[in-house]
């Protein structure tokens, strides 16, 4: 039986309870006595444990069926939930997602029991509830074991032993290892025989590997098996394990075993072709800690690569699915006007101009489809706020709001270590301890803020504390001290260029990395992070009141507006979210500073990129012609690109150069143009 | 599957097809297990402050693709864009898709491998850098590019 076609649902599915159970513990802390709260949380915890269950995941499995017993408690009302008991089950929440990490990676929940927090849940029920007698205990072997005892007839000795098998025996024997034979018997109330088989099937893997069995394992997944069946398996593991292993199975009458006394066993030199083939066929696709030879372990089952899956509303697909159809009308519409009008008729241009909206809905959806709330990245950060306060002994509250605006999956995905970055930067530096607070007649709980909206192509998040702010001053002999800047550089930089000298990479260093964070460390990676995700940031801070971080990212990232241009007969596309505005300057206006051109527009000094230069071509327009620029912004800097011509604004679909041709910085990609040509797309930022 | 895959080893060892190119006066093969496909010259879109030999990207199906001129690499005088040039479309494991642009592809040609003779390294001429061996076919001499080496960044 294999489980692994549902671990993508099954990941997906933990970390969606792991999150509400996050969010709805947090609550618990604020309203211990909700009932809503507290039936939520037991509701997914309980899904959890099931799901664990079902998967074969033992250790997730025990961890969650004793918060569940916590929780139980809880709800009962005979416990009441307290910081220490939060603080417990917060990290009942961290091993449990480290297991599912674990499954994501290797299949495998890993080894770790957590016995330590399985024994502070237990303490803390027995402490609460003295009577309640050791709850992590599952399933009772003890109606099991009674007749266990009793000799079932060991049917495992009637399994046809062939050769195959028979060389195993001796190889495991060589290697000191032992071979059993067990008989299991299901109970007649079971219902889900092959299931509990499944499960036993796992449970015995753990503890040695199974070689044969009786029905064959096609059978046993099809339930084509009465009550009991047989299984050979070979292991250094005591016997007694193993059937204790089995034995934890609920709905599981009995398990018997002995040693399996292999008479006369040939060892041939190699084993037959189709041992391997047979091996397979018994092990269920799980990882199992055999020993055995490795050239029979080669067809051990290859590690699952789950698939990143993004949930869709039917709403979403729906909406696809009906402009699938229309672009096959308007398709068909495009083939018979041409057919019958030739390529002039009025009625053609009326199908192009349809099958553009269609094609313009159909980006629209599929962008729709690709995009998710933020709320995945940011519903973890009450959590960590709470526990900052506690490690900072600052009191704070996180504020948040626009958790439900919706961005591309990768970039939600790139987006929650820059944002952590910040919140913490802000707990830590941004907010004053209570007694500055105080004497500043700020009220003594520091607040910080995480907005997300949407602003026209763009989304902004920004993160908002009404703590200090930024101390210019204290930035500059900071980074005169580092050697970033001189002194004298530092006497005629602005605040914004002293702000800018955060993200500097070498403002940064090791050394001062706190616990929590270190002051500006890392700043250098949330810009970068940011600015590879096409984004950009941006401080505003006022001394004594506080800063803002803003961040602003592109809504997506694989289809863009552009503006053609020509530069010396070449075309090339540039990216219309960095385009401020198009001049016509005539060549008297340009002005020379310190060898480099600029021009002054409307009161502000540009500086002047001639792209012919910089793509090593030459311009195909006399000097003494008009020069047309584009004004392109990088943060608060312009610059003005002079090209030859320009050929219009076009949605473009961005396509990679490769990693062949990926070392020209100033180009960001290409893209197909309408004629079939490639067109390259110039990147803005990089030039400035 | 296994066997499968080891027998087809077996048998390339023995022998292998190769598509004879020109370039200049000379014949190239190359193995045509690299061969993705063999496509008209078309419009180049050049891509600016990359290696020479580079000459640009293309599309091919909606693909961008890198293309790069064999002779730049090689050392040999530009290529002279004719009616019989190509540009062969590789795929290697090493550096993805490329194409590279031959002056002219003539035929499919099957060596085994003792006509093939492999080339000392000694030559002076950078050329020898780039081949790996020396098929006899015919009376003919072609020579057998190292894929690897003619993609391998400079």
């Amino acid at each position: 039986m294999d489980v692994n076609q549902y671990l993508g649902i099954f990941l997906d599915e933990t970390r969606e309870h792991l999150e509400n159970l996050n969010a709805q513990i947090l609550n618990l802390e604020q309203s211990p006595e909700d009932s809503d709260t507290i039936n939520e949380i037991f509701r997914a915890a309980h899904s959890l444990k099931g799901m664990a269950g079902t998967m074969g995941y033992k250790r997730m499995q025990t961890l969650t069926h004793d918060m569940e017993n916590v929780f139980s408690e809880i709800r009962n009302g005979s416990i009441k939930a307290n910081s220490n008991l939060i603080d417990i089950l917060f990290q009942c929440l961290d091993a449990l997602e480290e297991y599912t990490n674990n499954i994501q990676e290797t299949s495998d929940e890993g080894t770790n029991d957590n016995k330590p927090l399985i024994d502070q849940l237990n303490a803390f029920l027995n402490d609460n509830k003295g009577q309640k007698e050791e709850a992590s205990e599952k399933e009772k072997p003890e109606e099991k074991k009674e007749e266990a005892s009793e000799d079932a007839g060991r049917h495992w000795m009637d399994i046809p032993i062939g050769d195959p098998e028979k060389h195993v025996f001796a190889v495991a024997r060589e290697q000191g290892k032992q071979v059993y034979g067990l008989d299991v018997r299901v109970q007649e109330t079971c219902i889900l025989k092959a299931a509990r088989a499944f499960l036993i099937y796992k449970a015995v893997e753990e503890k040695a590997e199974i070689i044969v069995c009786n029905p064959s394992a096609q059978d046993i997944e099809d339930e084509k098996f009465d009550l009991e069946f047989s299984l050979i398996v070979v292991s250094d593991n005591p016997l007694e394990q193993i059937i204790q292993a089995a034995q934890n199975v609920s709905e599981i009458e009995s398990v018997t075993g002995d040693v399996f006394e292999v008479q006369d066993v040939p060892v041939k030199e190699q084993g037959q072709e189709d041992v391997p083939a047979k091996r397979e066929e018994t092990k269920p696709a799980a990882v199992s800690q055999s020993n055995a030879p490795a050239k029979q372990n080669e067809k051990k089952a290859a590690k699952p690569v789950v698939n990143r899956t993004v949930r869709v509303d039917i709403e979403k697909l729906d909406v696809l699915m009906n402009l699938v159809s229309e672009l096959i009308i308007a398709k068909n519409s495009l083939v018979s006007a041409s057919s019958s009008e030739g390529m002039t008729g009025a009625g053609f241009n009326e199908q192009i101009e349809y099958l553009e909206s269609v094609t313009t809905n159909l980006h629209e959806s599929v962008m729709k489809v690709r995009m998710v709330p933020i709320e995945s990245v940011v519903s973890k950060f009450p959590r960590m706020i709470r526990e900052l306060s506690k490690k900072l002994d600052k009191k704070m509250e996180l504020y948040m709001s626009g958790e439900e605006t919706e961005l591309d999956r990768t970039v939600v995905d790139e987006i929650g270590d820059p944002l952590m970055h910040l919140l913490r930067n802000s707990a830590d530096h941004g907010l004053e301890s209570a007694e500055v607070r105080a004497k500043r007649g700020k009220p003594e709980v520091g607040s910080i803020f995480l907005d997300a909206y949407q602003d026209g192509n763009n989304v902004v998040i920004e993160v908002r504390d009404d703590g200090n702010g930024i101390d210019t001053e204290a930035v500059k002999a900071k980074a005169i001290e580092r050697g970033v800047i001189t002194p004298e550089q530092g006497e005629s930089m602005t605040e914004k260029d002293i702000i800018g000298l955060l993200f500097h990479a070498g403002f940064s260093t090791a050394k001062q990395i706190s616990d929590v964070s270190g002051r500006g460390v890392g700043l250098d990676v949330v810009k970068s992070k940011i600015e590879s995700l096409s984004g950009e940031v941006e401080v505003k801070s006022k001394l004594g009141e506080g800063s803002t971080w803003i961040i602003r990212l592109p809504l997506t990232l694989a289809i863009i507006q552009a503006l053609m241009v020509i530069v010396g007969g070449e075309k090339y596309a540039i990216s219309l979210g960095s385009i401020q505005t198009i001049e016509d300057i005539s060549p008297s206006e340009i002005k020379l500073v310190g060898n480099s051109e600029v021009i002054s527009l409307r009161g502000s000094v540009i500086p002047l990129i001639r792209l012919s230069k910089e793509l090593d071509i030459a311009s195909l327009k006399s000097p003494e012609d008009n020069l047309i620029v584009v004004i392109v912004k990088k943060g608060e800097k312009l610059a003005g690109l002079v090209v030859d011509e320009l050929m219009g604004q076009q949605e473009i679909v961005i396509k990679s150069l490769g990693r062949y041709i990926s070392k020209c910085k100033i180009i960001s990609g290409a893209t197909i143009l309408g004629d079939g040509e490639v067109a390259l797309i110039l990147d803005a930022n990089a030039l400035i | 599957m296994e066997q499968l895959k080891l027998t087809d080893t077996v048998e390339t060892a023995e022998t292998a097809q190769y598509i004879v190119t020109k370039l200049g006066a000379e014949q190239y093969g190359i193995d045509i297990r690299y061969i993705d496909n063999i496509v008209r010259m078309q419009h180049i879109t050049r891509v600016p402050k990359v290696a020479n030999y580079l000459k640009g990207v293309i599309n091919l199906r909606g693909e961008v693709i890198p293309v790069m001129s064999i002779r730049l690499k090689m050392g040999l005088p530009e290529d002279e864009i004719t009616k019989t040039t190509r540009i062969i479309i590789l795929k290697l494991e090493q550096h993805g898709t490329i194409g590279v642009m031959v002056d002219e592809v003539r035929e499919v040609v099957t060596l085994s491998s003792d006509s093939v003779e492999k080339v000392s390294y000694n030559s002076k001429e950078g050329v020898s850098d780039f081949i790996f061996g020396i098929g006899k076919h015919e009376g003919e001499l072609i020579s057998l590019l190292d894929l690897n080496m003619v993609a391998m960044e400079k």
